[in-house]
């Protein structure tokens, strides 16, 4: 057997036997099922009560690539997508969404995805990147041991700031246990950035209209801003003169703040009014995460779970995700919905994988995407742009390297010098949400003529297409048959196999007729990542 | 290699001298029909230079040497009898004649976010309809039909405080701005890439090697069907921007316009007047695209030597040190545009606008520094259909508001719009079916600054 063939039957471009089993693939869980069940008939509910008529379910290759998207980071593999597309069982559905949250992948995908929401500075400001490495190693860490949300809350919350971990911070090879320590580098280390950021991302609060005076519309006065703000109130910075200002010092037993530019001071308050029990020898931090994790908290459960929610439809339970009180757009879909979602998430310990588990079974999950008009209330699923991260690692699975990249934390540096990195540079800008992302002429002219996609379309150059076009065993349907797979995570139409051969027949119409065929093929393939299907998530 | 699809190719486009695998129907049709832009001696165009971070008014055009509040900065005589601005404007100080400043601007949003979409729509975010910015909105009216380049450019803007407010909104994807150099800090991206010529390059417009000009057009063709196909099941402005974007991408390849962006074209003595920072190129840039017929450029002044982020004009801390750098490249960089615009006959069909989110406290913090102000701040209007050599309304002695005319942003927006020769009441179809007029209703252009 050729080296070729060998390599198209274990890249299962080629299926010789049936699917191998794996050993002891995860189950689903019981408990993730029932919330599912909760969510489906409060859904179902709200459809009838509402007159809205679902879309169909999604097909299985639908299903398989949203999935995949949303769990994984990237688009399934030709071998994946066969497997499932094979599977004749009814729970197939199921035991994927289980079998993903066990993979690496969703480790890395969900670190890609915090690390936006805690470290944005680092995509804006290339002069932060280099303290994402560090960052994304603890990140890593806690969804790899899938860490309570609450736990890696408080760590955050309550990290250490000193001379340790300010080393740490400019040498994250130093040995030892990474921290999450460039979160307060990143918004160096004042009371207001940390304050508006931790409300925002972790209470869906917007406090920071109210930094500078009281909003006549808000919610929120500057004595409550300025009171949570408190709570930092003891970090201090040193001016290494580079124009970085490092935190390394915390006066632990600060727990009142000056407003800047007035007279004022105000001590450490809870927005939402609670007396903050403080204790002997605890910090100031410690007591804020104490009680942003504690039972009584009115907003940390709800505004995890809406994040998660808005991860996989697009939109949130309550919408904007970063303002669900107080807002002058402030809308709730879901009320009941998002009290039982969040009840559920504290009664399992902030367990994230339960959450993804439970959504990604839901009936609204698997709705398809096709359709016109409004889709009020999740009753169809929508376009959703893909992040930059996802983008590289689908066309890397689409061409036949699913791993472009190993564990390699520096080699994930954004800045490295790296075709991923440079990709990311150009494709991790946007900013809004993923329903709303507009392709723009610079992308589309760095993916139809940018050297990445070059090589992964270039006959002699990708290893998908040389062995599909070289192989024996390929006719010329079933190579387009193999390249749709590859690409889109289905099987083509009828009607698109007869376009697709129709192209390459016109084609081939030339001087060096084999050389034609080979080329058009190319150029569907090239087309085919391209097009919008296969640039966003649906 | 450099290898642009010249003119010659898009000859045998037209003649449809191509193998049968193309038809020139439909997108391909306005592909070969697109024209290189040429601009003519009436056609209008608008330059905004957008100072990302909101710029203190007091150290700029509205001077107050006589009051505390005022700094340490002192005012300096113009070329206009009676109007004084900040020492760091000396060469704009010699142009006072052509500048309309206005000193009255008052507005209610403090929020960068908030400001920047209010400054740059004309109207209060929140709500249901996504507004379309103001180069997309006067870029479409002023739009050639057939044009090669995009009708709205965006050189080094920092979107991420307010992406909306960037946008085309509910007028779609046909009017995003082309951006080029997003996110650059003064000198570098974000690898590090010093050269600003290569920073304000659209990047990718050359058919990898190997792919012979048919196969391109072919293929595109191809990729172009299958988005149709999938946008019969999938409507919706998400995937029609994809599909938009990807016929002004093939547009834009074979354009000769685009050589607009190439600087090393020009002098180095032109390139040095405008100063060698990204400012000062991106103004370079701007004048040769209305130069090409693009009815919109904004150029972001965002960061300077010595103050290196995204919203440099964000000074909270260090105000009068922060100011001074930033103006040492407005001036040159602005008085340049002026002169180089004028010298070529297009001053007077080219309105410029000079604006920020909001401006900055009349009373100085603790830091040395100025917080978000929008009660009583300043823009100026220079250029096309202005009347320049005045200033419009006046401030109290220490700055914290307008005594006289007050202007709010609809008005500012309605005086542009009649500037550049638009109406601004003019309606476009919102996508929830309203008509949306260009600027709000209740705006009243400022008559004493249009000529």
């Amino acid at each position: 057997m050729n080296r070729v063939s060998l390599w198209l039957i274990t890249s299962g471009l080629l299926m010789l036997a049936g699917p191998a089993s794996a050993a002891d693939p995860p189950k689903p869980s019981t408990e993730a099922v029932a919330l599912t069940a909760r969510i489906d008939a409060l859904l179902g509910a709200a459809w009838t009560a509402n007159k809205i008529v679902p879309a169909e379910t999604a097909t299985d290759g639908e299903f398989l690539r949203r999935v995949y998207l949303d769990l994984a980071g990237r688009i399934p593999t030709v071998t994946e997508t066969r497997v499932f597309l094979a599977d004749k069982s009814k729970d197939k559905r199921q035991r994927v969404v289980a079998e993903l949250l066990q993979r690496p992948t969703y480790t890395a995908h969900m670190t890609a995805v915090w690390r936006h929401l805690l470290l944005p500075e680092a995509d804006s400001n290339f002069q932060f990147s280099f303290i994402s490495i560090g960052f994304e190693t603890w990140l890593r860490e806690q969804f790899a041991k899938n860490a309570g949300y609450d736990q890696m809350v408080r760590e955050l919350l309550t990290t250490p700031v000193d001379q340790q971990s300010q080393q740490r911070l400019f040498n994250p090879a130093t040995p030892g246990k990474q921290t999450p320590i460039a979160f307060y580098f990143a918004k160096e280390a004042k009371a207001e950035n940390l304050a508006s950021s931790a409300a925002r991302i972790f209470l869906g609060l917007r406090l920071e209209c109210a930094q500078c005076h009281d909003h006549p519309f808000a919610t929120w006065t500057r004595d409550q801003f300025w009171g949570l703000a408190a709570f930092f109130g003891g970090l201090q910075t040193q001016d290494r003169g580079d124009g970085f200002n490092i935190p390394d010092k915390e006066i632990l037993d600060r727990r009142e703040l000056g407003i800047p530019g007035t007279e004022r001071v105000v001590q450490a308050t809870f927005p939402d009014g609670a007396e903050p029990q403080w204790k002997f020898k605890v910090g100031p931090r410690q007591t804020l995460a104490d009680w942003v994790i504690g039972k009584n908290n009115p907003y940390f459960a709800r505004a995890t779970v809406n994040r998660v929610w808005a991860q996989m439809f697009g939109i949130g339970l309550v919408e904007p995700v970063d303002e669900m009180v107080g807002g002058q757009d402030t809308k709730s879909h879901h009320e009941g919905l998002l009290d039982e979602l969040a009840k559920s998430f504290v009664a399992h310990k902030y367990d994230l994988k339960f959450l993804f588990e439970a959504i990604a079974g839901s009936k609204a999950y698997q709705l398809s995407s096709r359709g016109q008009g409004a889709a009020p209330l999740y009753s169809r699923q929508l376009l959703r742009g893909l992040t930059g991260e996802q983008l590289y690692d689908s066309l890397s699975a689409a061409t036949g390297q699913p791993n472009a990249f190993g564990d390699d934390p520096f080699a994930a540096f954004n800045g490295g010098n790296n075709s991923r990195g440079e990709f990311l540079t150009k494709f991790g800008q946007h900013t809004g949400k993923s329903t709303e992302y507009e392709t723009s002429i610079i992308q589309a002219l760095t993916l139809m003529n940018g050297s990445f996609v070059d090589a992964a379309t270039n006959p002699s150059r990708s290893q998908l297409l040389s062995a599909v076009i070289e192989s024996p065993f390929f006719n010329e349907k079933s190579r387009i048959e193999t390249i749709y797979l590859a690409a889109m995570s289905r099987m083509p139409t009828e009607l698109e196999l007869e376009k697709a051969q129709s192209f390459i027949g016109r084609a081939a119409a030339s001087d060096d007729p084999k050389k034609a065929r080979n080329e058009a093929l190319a150029d569907v393939f090239w087309s085919l990542i391209n097009s919008v299907e296969f640039v966003f998530n649906h | 290699m450099n290898r642009s699809l010249d003119v010659s190719r898009r000859h045998f486009l037209r003649t449809g001298a191509v193998s049968t695998a193309i038809t020139m129907s439909g997108w391909l049709g306005d592909l070969a029909r697109a024209v290189p832009e040429t601009r003519s001696k009436s056609q209008r165009a608008c330059i905004l230079l957008w100072m990302n971070g909101g710029p203190s008014q007091m150290d700029t055009w509205d001077p107050k040497p006589g009051h505390a509040n005022g700094g340490p900065i002192k005012a300096i005589d113009t070329k206009v009898p009676g109007i004084r601005i900040s020492e760091h404007f000396p060469r704009l100080a010699d142009r006072a004649d052509k500048l309309a400043i206005v000193r009255g601007m008052s507005t209610k949003e403090a929020d960068h976010g908030r400001g920047s979409y209010l400054l740059r729509t004309g109207r209060v975010p929140g709500g249901p309809i996504h507004y379309p910015s103001v180069g997309s909105f006067v870029g479409k009216e002023l739009d050639q039909p057939d044009a090669e380049l995009p009708c709205f450019v965006s050189i080094a803007p920092f979107r991420f405080l307010s992406p909306e407010a960037y946008g085309p909104g509910f007028l779609g994807p046909r009017y995003a701005p082309l951006v080029v150099g997003e996110n650059a800090l003064d000198g570098q991206n974000r690898n590090g890439d010093k050269d600003i010529a290569q920073l304000l390059k659209v990047q990718d417009l050359d058919l990898p090697k190997g792919i012979s000009d048919t196969r391109g057009l072919a293929r595109a063709d191809f990729r172009d069907g299958l988005d149709s196909d999938f946008l019969t099941d999938h409507p919706g402005s998400v995937g029609e921007g994809h599909r938009t974007a990807y016929r002004r991408a093939n547009t834009l390849m074979r354009s000769s316009s685009v050589k607009a962006f190439d600087l090393t074209e020009e002098s180095h003595v032109l390139r040095d007047k405008y100063g060698r920072n990204l400012f000062g190129q991106g103004c370079l840039l701007a004048r040769r695209l209305v130069e090409r017929g693009v009815p919109f450029v904004e150029v972001t002044l965002s960061s300077a030597p010595g103050v290196n982020n995204g919203i440099g004009w964000d000074t909270h801390g260090e105000n009068f040190d922060s100011v001074k750098r930033l103006c040492s490249v407005l001036d040159p960089a602005w008085a340049a545009l002026m002169d180089d615009l004028s010298d070529r006959g297009l001053l007077e069909t080219t309105t410029i606008i000079w604006m920020g989110e909001f401006g900055r406290t009349p009373k100085i913090n603790p830091q040395r520094g100025r917080d978000h102000w929008a009660n009583s701040w300043s823009t100026v209007l220079a250029g096309g259909g202005i009347k320049g050599g005045q200033t419009i309304g006046k401030t109290s002695d220490d700055g914290m508001e307008v005594k006289d005319r007050p202007v709010n942003v609809p008005d500012l927006l309605a005086t542009v719009c009649k500037a550049v020769g638009i109406d601004p009441t003019k309606q476009n179809d919102s996508m929830i079916g309203r008509p949306i007029r260009l600027v709000e209703p209740t705006a009243v252009p400022m008559k004493e600054v249009l000529s």
